[in-house]
């Protein structure tokens, strides 16, 4: 990539996109945000990308701590405005998934209230255990590999995940059930 | 095991990660013999497949096909060699440019900087000999200015009322002036001009003897002539600070 091969960068960037999309929307709740993060911690890539360092940690961890701390700086610039609508591309097939249900519409609706609270929870928790939380359990990332990201000892990350879940915990409580297990996800049926 | 030190295994369990044979059989008794332990793992396990049940109906969620357009176009024009500049610029939407860390860099280097001149300063200051009160006074601008002070004749070419001083006539430094550095070259130098009018500079306690740079038509505010064609080039001063950091007085260096 950095020589310069064209299908090297599409091919880095179609695997890691999601990853990075997916932790800065975590992280910031706003699909517009996540957009912007993914672009310039790729466009950071290009620019800077020989300042990785293979032998420090993988390119995952990498990319997620510059996704990380471009959505802290996004964030902090944006905190003064408060988003009144969510953002929904109507060309966008990804962004109508809310308007389609499964085969069970009662069950759907639950559960697609229930991922909706557990989403407003972990917005609503301090940036430092959301991070430890987006990568350790949405993305499922390993906690030294998550150190390297967030680039903290791997006990932070212990201790910011114990209490990220305790208050994680105490805000989902009286909302879900939390003594079942979420239901798995099932075929999709559109209504539209 | 008791629940205080089963509670930092709770989270390991629920997740199944790798823990000592030991202390997760020990655990596990534990869990047998306390509801509320185990209720906490149970709660624990409830709240991870929530979680994941979230990432799972994410994964589907991908960035819009028009940031990939817009890296490879950047990514294009970085191979074609062009200016950094335009590396974003047919990007939609149009990114933010933000660069936090390169400006903490900068305020980083700023600030060592100044640490560092400090430091200097300090050392500086500890190192070179102590004047006497009465040296410095010596040295005030005032009675260098004095009309007994022998000033050698001028050089042809320098300004008319300039003076040829050596190392021995220059004045000494001030306490705590630490930003001249005075060579011991012959310098030419004017008198000091005093710049409030009736101003004694002898009854001041302390001065400040600081070398700046000005340019040339600042010696016509002393009544000294300018060459109209130089009048923008840089000349040396000497400018005398009282202790409230005002100039007192200024004198032309050549």
């Amino acid at each position: 990539m950095l020589a310069g091969d064209e299908q090297s960068f599409t091919a880095l960037y179609r695997r890691h996109k999601g990853l990075i999309y997916r932790f800065a929307l975590l992280m910031s709740g706003r699909a517009g945000v996540a957009e912007e993060v993914t672009q310039e911690v790729f466009l950071a890539l290009l620019r800077n990308g020989s300042r990785y360092d293979p032998a420090r940690g993988s390119l995952t961890a990498y990319l997620c701590g510059a996704a990380r701390n471009q959505v802290l700086v996004l964030m902090e610039k944006e905190r003064p405005y408060v988003q009144l609508v969510e953002e929904y591309d109507d060309d966008d097939p990804v962004s109508i998934a809310h308007l389609v249900s499964g085969d069970d519409p009662l069950g759907d609706c639950a559960r697609n209230e229930a991922n909706r609270l557990v989403r407003q929870a972990v917005l609503a928790l301090p940036a430092r255990y959301r991070e430890v939380i987006v990568l350790c359990d949405f993305q499922e990332m390993r906690y030294a590999e998550a150190a390297l990201a967030l680039d903290c000892p791997v006990g932070t990350i212990n201790s910011r995940l114990h209490r990220g879940h305790a208050l994680l915990l105490k805000k989902l409580r009286a909302a879900v059930r939390l003594d079942s297990a979420a239901p798995d996800a099932q075929g999709m049926r559109c209504f539209a | 095991m008791n629940c205080q030190d089963f509670e930092k295994l709770a989270l390991a369990l629920a997740r199944n990660s790798l823990l000592d044979t030991t202390t997760r059989e020990q655990g596990l008794i534990h869990m047998e013999d306390c509801g509320r332990c185990a209720a906490r793992v149970a709660e624990e396990r409830a709240l991870l497949a929530h979680v994941r049940a979230v990432a799972a109906g994410m994964a589907d969620e991908e960035p819009p096909a028009r940031v990939e357009t817009a890296l490879l176009t950047a990514f294009r024009a970085q191979t074609a060699a062009t200016a950094p500049s335009t590396i974003v610029s047919a990007s939609r939407p149009a990114p933010r440019r933000t660069s936090p860390w390169s400006n903490r860099r900068l305020a980083a280097v700023a600030a060592g900087i100044l640490i560092l001149i400090s430091i200097m300063a300090i050392f500086w200051r500890s190192t070179s000999p102590r004047k006497p009160q009465g040296e410095e006074r010596a040295v005030s601008p005032a009675q260098e200015a004095s009309p007994g002070t022998p000033k050698p004749a001028a050089p042809p070419d320098a300004v008319s009322r300039m003076a040829v001083e050596r190392p021995k006539n220059k004045p000494k430094r001030a306490r705590g002036q630490a930003t001249v550095n005075i060579s011991d070259e012959a310098e030419v130098v004017t008198r000091f001009f005093i710049l409030r009018e009736g101003e004694n500079l002898a009854a001041l306690d302390s001065l400040q003897l600081v070398r700046v740079e000005l340019p040339a038509l600042a010696l016509s505010e002393v009544g000294l002539p300018v060459d109209p064609e130089t009048m923008n080039e840089p000349v040396k001063a000497d400018v005398v600070l009282g202790q409230d950091g005002l100039a007192r007085a200024i004198r032309f260096v050549r």
